[in-house]
């Protein structure tokens, strides 16, 4: 015998017959370990997820939310207490539908991995998402896995830094072609009065002298136009950050129009219609920026117009808002409109309606940066069909 | 030994309490139950009867009867096997000594995995067993009751005792009925065994008040009605067996047993016989040879086996074991070694007592025991 036993193991004093209790208890210990062992991976699965900065949700097939990461619960507290029941579009969509092109669907639908990029209001404010939706198979169901990274910094950043490099070229051209032109301008100009000057010494022929002396003034008169045009191309060629300094709307709106005429008068069934307030008090603010925004809304109301003609009609009036005095100037054209479902879209940073070529959607939300900064408001009034007009407010005080 | 331990399972005792299988099965928590049993009892109709009472109550089966006279190791560990893939939860084994000890076996491996062998020895055993049912279709064996499992281990040609208390069944129903379907051989056999358990557990250096009550009652009814159960298996006859042989079980479960016994593994392991057989050629040789050792019970043994005391303490000692071996005597079994062992084979004897001193049964033995002892008294009884 291998294992010798003793008179005490025959006894046995120590042992019994180990019953289901012994079992039922050993059991339940081992799972107790096991137990401890799965909340602790659990645990540690859920602060990695937590330790993502991106939202993170994972959908079922009909995009309820089956589980969030911290970051979601952060930036929607209100969902922190019922997470029962909610779809990712109620949240993100603010519909009762999935979104149009939502990147969860075509994941489930296509079985692979979708990146998409969309914006959605939250809080009133745009964001811009980058979002991965990936397909998993979960306990034998199927799911979605959603991440959404917040790209709006970085497209504003890049957005402002596209309008600065644009305004900069800009800037160099107008600067180069004003000094180019000035120089040809002053000689024409001098030799333009020199002529006048010595008309007076022509005896005779007074038919040829009176045409002369038409001449000669048309040149001098064209040349202050020229003149005109160089120091306004020079305005907006100043620099992004410019100074702010006493600013008069209406000045703004006459510049502007100057160098928009060739523009306007091409769309020859295009009518232009000016119904200014010449007691306009002046604003404190940047003319360049200001005449900026100016002609983004001029060119918006021209090209609504493109084909159809009609009016476009400027006009400017002294205002109060909030009880603070300030100026207000709406641009109104007669064009297509804007239909509802792209109104709230229409400050967002590359929203456009345009053909490709003709604009990138900057536009209006640089205006919408603009006026901001100016401590401003910008509004829109549309009917579809009928026209638009963008009205925007500034305030007269410095901000 | 101050302090003693009694332990034994629940008993179900009487004509009849076959019939209470299904309640226990239900009791013990069983869905699926693993049935042991062997060909002679599925041939006797026990089987069958047996699992229309299981099916009738909603109990799913899995049926294992790959079982010999002396289990050997790697029936149990197949039997294990097929517990496992069975899914079963109950074991539940109607036999001999050989069936139950095999369900044993199949109940220590299902739950603690390995070989057999790794269990041998006393209290190796660390896991629950699933629950054990045991039904007994003879009278002898007290393995329905015991804290013993002996399995023959193929490769080393021994018997290896695994004791534990854990291998006590949960319940053990004893039903006379089931003896009537035995042989006259099988009676005795049994019966004889269970002469040994008792006479061996009462001479057990371990031994209690409570075991030598049971050992004496034992010796005196299987005397009693060994006669007339093996001529003509009178159901009274077969139902004193029966309570006798389960006091034997009793008695050395708690008492364990003796050299005798030990030898008797070390035989039956070596040549294959069937265990009962050599307990007739043994018993009193034994008993002479611890005479010196345990005079005053073999004394109390002698005024059971007489019905009297016969002159002084060694006087009635050796007349008790006389009258026994007349009794062997009349019972038309093989008294002498030579009967059950070739000559051509004595030789391997020597080997034989040296593994029997090795048996954890020696160490109750009132005698210390060697090897050369044990070879001395093969020779007394050749």
């Amino acid at each position: 015998m291998r294992k010798i036993a003793s008179l005490e193991d025959l006894i046995g004093l120590d042992h019994g017959k180990i019953g289901h209790y012994e079992a039922l208890q050993m059991n339940m210990h081992r799972l107790e370990i096991i137990n401890d062992q799965l909340q602790q991976s659990r645990a540690e699965i859920q602060t990695i997820l937590d330790g993502l900065t991106d939202i993170m949700l994972v959908l079922n097939d009909q995009l309820e939310i089956i589980r969030a990461n911290r970051v979601f619960y952060t930036q929607f507290p209100e969902i922190e207490g019922q997470r029962e029941g909610w779809h990712c579009y109620q949240i993100f969509g603010n519909a009762d539908s999935p979104c149009e092109n939502c990147p969860a669907v075509a994941a489930l639908h296509t079985d692979s991995t979708v990146h998409s990029s969309q914006i959605h209001e939250i809080d009133g404010t745009f964001r811009h998402f980058d979002i991965i939706a990936t397909p998993l198979v979960l306990g034998g169901t199927r799911r979605v896995q959603i991440f959404y990274r917040d790209v709006t910094r970085d497209k504003q950043l890049q957005a402002k830094y596209t309008e600065a490099e644009k305004m900069a070229t800009v800037g160099v051209l107008a600067a180069g072609v004003a000094h180019e032109i000035n120089n040809p301008l002053a000689a024409i100009q001098g030799f333009a009065e020199g002529l006048k000057r010595r008309m007076g010494r022509i005896k005779g022929e007074e038919d040829v002298l009176a045409d002369f002396r038409e001449y000669t003034s048309t040149i001098l008169s064209e040349c202050s136009r020229c003149r005109n045009i160089v120091r306004n191309l020079l305005s907006f060629s100043r620099p992004v950050a410019a100074r702010r300094s006493s600013t008069d709307i209406n000045r703004c709106i006459r510049d502007t129009l100057f160098i928009l005429k060739n523009h306007i008068e091409e769309q020859c069934s295009i009518q232009l219609e000016l119904d200014l307030d010449e007691k306009l008090p002046n604003i404190h603010g940047d003319e360049s920026q200001l005449k900026q925004v100016i002609i983004n809304l001029c060119t918006n109301a021209i090209d609504a117009m493109s084909g159809m003609g009609g009016r476009v009609i400027i006009s400017s009036a002294r205002t109060k808002k909030n009880g603070t005095a300030g100026v207000e100037f709406t641009i109104r054209d007669e064009g297509c409109g804007i239909s509802p479902q792209h109104r709230e879209k229409l400050f967002e940073p590359f929203f456009t309606t345009k053909t490709v070529g003709k604009g990138v959607g900057i536009g209006l939300s640089t205006c919408y940066t603009i006026v901001a900064s100016h401590n401003g408001e910008i509004s829109v009034k549309s009917t579809p069909g009928k026209g638009a007009a963008f009205t925007v407010y500034l305030p007269v005080e410095a901000p | 030994m101050n302090i003693t331990k009694f332990a034994i399972p629940e008993i179900i005792f009487g004509r009849g309490s076959f019939r209470h299988v299904a309640p226990c099965a239900q009791r013990l928590g069983a869905r699926r139950i693993l049935l042991v049993s062997e060909e002679g009892i599925e041939q006797a109709g026990w089987v069958d009867q047996l699992r229309q009472m299981l099916s009738a109550e909603g109990f799913e089966q899995a049926y294992y009867s790959n079982v010999s006279s002396n289990p050997r190791d790697f029936q149990i560990e197949e039997g294990a096997r097929f517990y496992r893939e069975q899914k079963a939860d109950v074991i539940l084994a109607i036999g001999g000594g050989s069936t139950l000890d095999t369900a044993k076996g199949i109940a220590i491996i299902a739950s603690n995995g390995g070989k057999i062998s790794d269990y041998e020895g006393a209290n190796q055993v660390h896991n629950p067993l699933p629950p054990m049912l045991f039904i007994t279709t003879t009278a002898g064996s007290g393995s329905d009751v015991s804290q013993f499992c002996i399995v023959t281990s193929v490769e080393r040609q021994v018997k290896m005792a695994i004791i534990s208390r854990t291998l006590i069944p949960n319940i053990s129903i004893i039903d006379p009925l089931l003896l009537t379907t035995i042989s006259r051989t099988q009676i005795i056999y049994s019966a004889v065994d269970a002469i040994a358990h008792a006479v061996e557990a009462y001479l057990s250096i371990i031994s209690s008040p409570l075991t030598e009550l049971h050992s004496l009652r034992a010796v005196d009814k299987i005397l009693a009605a060994l006669p007339q159960a093996a001529e003509n298996k009178s159901l009274d006859a077969m139902e004193v067996l029966s309570s006798a042989s389960l006091s034997a079980g009793i008695a050395f479960s708690n008492a364990s047993l003796g050299s005798e016994h030990a030898l008797a593994h070390s035989l039956g392991g070596h040549f294959d016989m069937p265990h009962g057989v050599v307990h007739p050629i043994l018993l009193p040789a034994f008993m002479r040879y611890n005479l010196d050792f345990a005079e005053k019970k073999l004394a109390r043994l002698g005024e059971v086996i007489l019905n009297h005391r016969q002159g002084n303490d060694r006087e009635t000692a050796l007349a008790g074991i006389a009258r026994l071996e007349e009794f062997f005597g009349t019972l038309g079994v093989s008294t002498r070694l030579r009967d059950e062992i070739p000559p051509e084979k004595r030789d391997l004897l020597k080997e034989v007592c040296q593994m029997a001193v090795n048996d954890a049964c020696t160490l109750t033995n009132p005698r210390p025991t060697s090897a050369h002892e044990l070879l001395t008294l093969c020779g007394e009884v050749w």
